[in-house]
């Protein structure tokens, strides 16, 4: 080694040198990966540890935890399938109004006459079919590798929670395109919350609260006492604000927890 | 303060604490508030449906004429017989879909979850478990008549005098009573 350091460096050496130098020896890089080239060990945890991007990746990952032998890692799946849903949605925002008048045609048009928007629309729908699937998949394989068990009861009572999440992302987006299909599906759906206990107004004991059709916790849902555009609207706030929002900081919580637990085997 | 186990500082204590929980609390309440809207711009359930002479009488070998015309914005279907007119609410009694109706059979089907009435509103087939409702019928001065849904107006059969045998689903008691006013206006041959 001593030899080594003794040697004359090349031209491209050099070059190289002065190259990775203006590229790292200056604050913007320094203020982004904070430790120089991650040349050891050590260096790569603290890259992890000191990263803002990666301090959600555990430092170390155990050979057996990037073997994908039981479900392809399927909760990364629906992670991947999740940002998919966020990104075409998003696009699908562009164009679609949820009006009583205009919510169907828009469905539509995004078939017909956007570009592209026939691709985006089926991305968007087999996604979150896909999703669906996906989750309960998660779900199984967790189950079956006794992955809930101690110290991670707690993230398996997240993720049932991401699971109604998932479902209620489902349910809204079904109204939006305002055809009979979704129309009568939220009907009977939200019909069901009008014989819950005390505040549905078929539901046992109702009579003592005073609650009725036009009071009861289906009329928050819908926001009358049938289906209609005011549904429609709300459909569309909970579908692209409301559970996403949840959703996201549920998932935030769910990772954070996997990175502290560390991986239970093969995903 | 007479009461030696209330300290100063537990006082202040539960002031405190007591004080955020009502504030939290109404802003509870008031968010819940929120998602109940004021006004509705869904349709009158008063409506006036015309004169009865308007609704065609049955002939020859049908006993009742279904008349549709206010099925897509009231959900009613006014029906008329050889003795007069009733109305039914177009709400499938199970989930709450509007059926069809099938003038070959005779029959009201849902095509959600296949609950089958018939021209009585008595559910035949299906997981209904309780007949179609009916809107109230009134007549006015000028002799057309006002129909009344919704809460002020429907007749839900009383299940407690509901026999279900056979075909038929209204017990006597209940059968004497939709056959009258105000939920069924009888008018001369």
């Amino acid at each position: 080694m001593s030899e080594h350091h003794h040697q004359k460096k090349t031209p491209a050496q050099k070059t190289f040198e002065l190259l990775s130098a203006l590229l790292t020896d200056n604050p913007i890089y320094k203020s982004i990966f904070r430790t120089g080239y991650p040349s050891t060990l050590l260096k790569q945890m603290a890259v992890m540890r000191s990263s803002f991007y990666m301090h959600i990746f555990p430092t170390k990952v155990g050979e057996h935890g990037l073997r994908l032998r039981y479900s392809w890692c399927m909760g990364g799946i629906t992670f991947f399938l999740f940002l998919l849903l966020a990104l075409t949605g998003i696009l699908l925002m562009f164009y679609y109004v949820p009006e009583e008048h205009r919510a169907f045609n828009d469905m539509k048009d995004l078939r017909f006459m956007v570009p592209f928007g026939v691709i985006l629309r089926n991305m968007h729908r087999w996604a979150a079919h896909a999703m669906v699937l996906a989750v309960m998949l998660h779900m199984m394989r967790v189950f079956y590798t006794g992955s809930y068990k101690a110290p991670r009861q707690l993230n398996w009572v997240v993720g049932v929670l991401l699971l109604l999440f998932t479902l209620l992302l489902s349910f809204t987006g079904y109204l939006l395109p305002w055809d009979q299909l979704g129309f009568w599906a939220v009907t009977v759906g939200t019909n069901m919350a009008s014989a819950s206990p005390l505040v549905g107004y078929e539901g046992p004991f109702h009579e003592l609260l005073g609650v009725q059709v036009d009071n009861d916790i289906r009329f928050a849902i819908i926001g009358g006492t049938r289906i209609g555009p005011n549904a429609l609207v709300r459909a569309y706030v909970w579908h692209c604000v409301g559970i996403p929002l949840v959703a996201t900081l549920l998932m935030v919580f769910h990772f954070w927890r996997i990175r502290k637990d560390g991986f239970s085997g093969p995903l | 303060m007479a009461d030696e186990n209330l300290s100063r500082r537990r006082f202040f204590n539960l002031v405190g604490w007591g004080s955020m929980l009502a504030f939290f609390g109404g802003v509870g309440g008031a968010a819940a508030k929120f998602f109940y809207p004021g006004v509705l711009y869904e349709p009158r359930s008063t409506f006036n449906a015309g004169k009865p002479e308007e609704y065609v009488a049955p002939s020859g070998k049908e006993k009742v004429v279904v008349d549709e015309r206010w099925k897509k914005n009231q959900r009613v279907w006014i029906l008329r017989n050889d003795k007069g007119i009733y109305g039914l609410v177009g709400v499938c009694t199970h989930l709450g879909c509007t059926p069809n109706w099938f003038p070959s059979e005779g029959l009201f089907k849902c095509p959600c979850h296949g609950s089958i009435f018939n021209v009585e509103g008595e559910p035949i087939g299906g997981p209904a478990p309780e007949p179609l409702y009916r809107p109230k019928i009134s007549l006015a001065p000028d002799g057309s008549m006002i129909v009344t849904t919704g809460l002020l107006g429907i007749r839900r059969a009383n299940l407690q005098a509901v026999k279900k045998y056979a075909d038929v689903y209204f017990h006597d008691d209940e059968k004497a009573y939709i056959t009258q006013p105000p939920y069924f206006l009888p008018l001369k041959a």
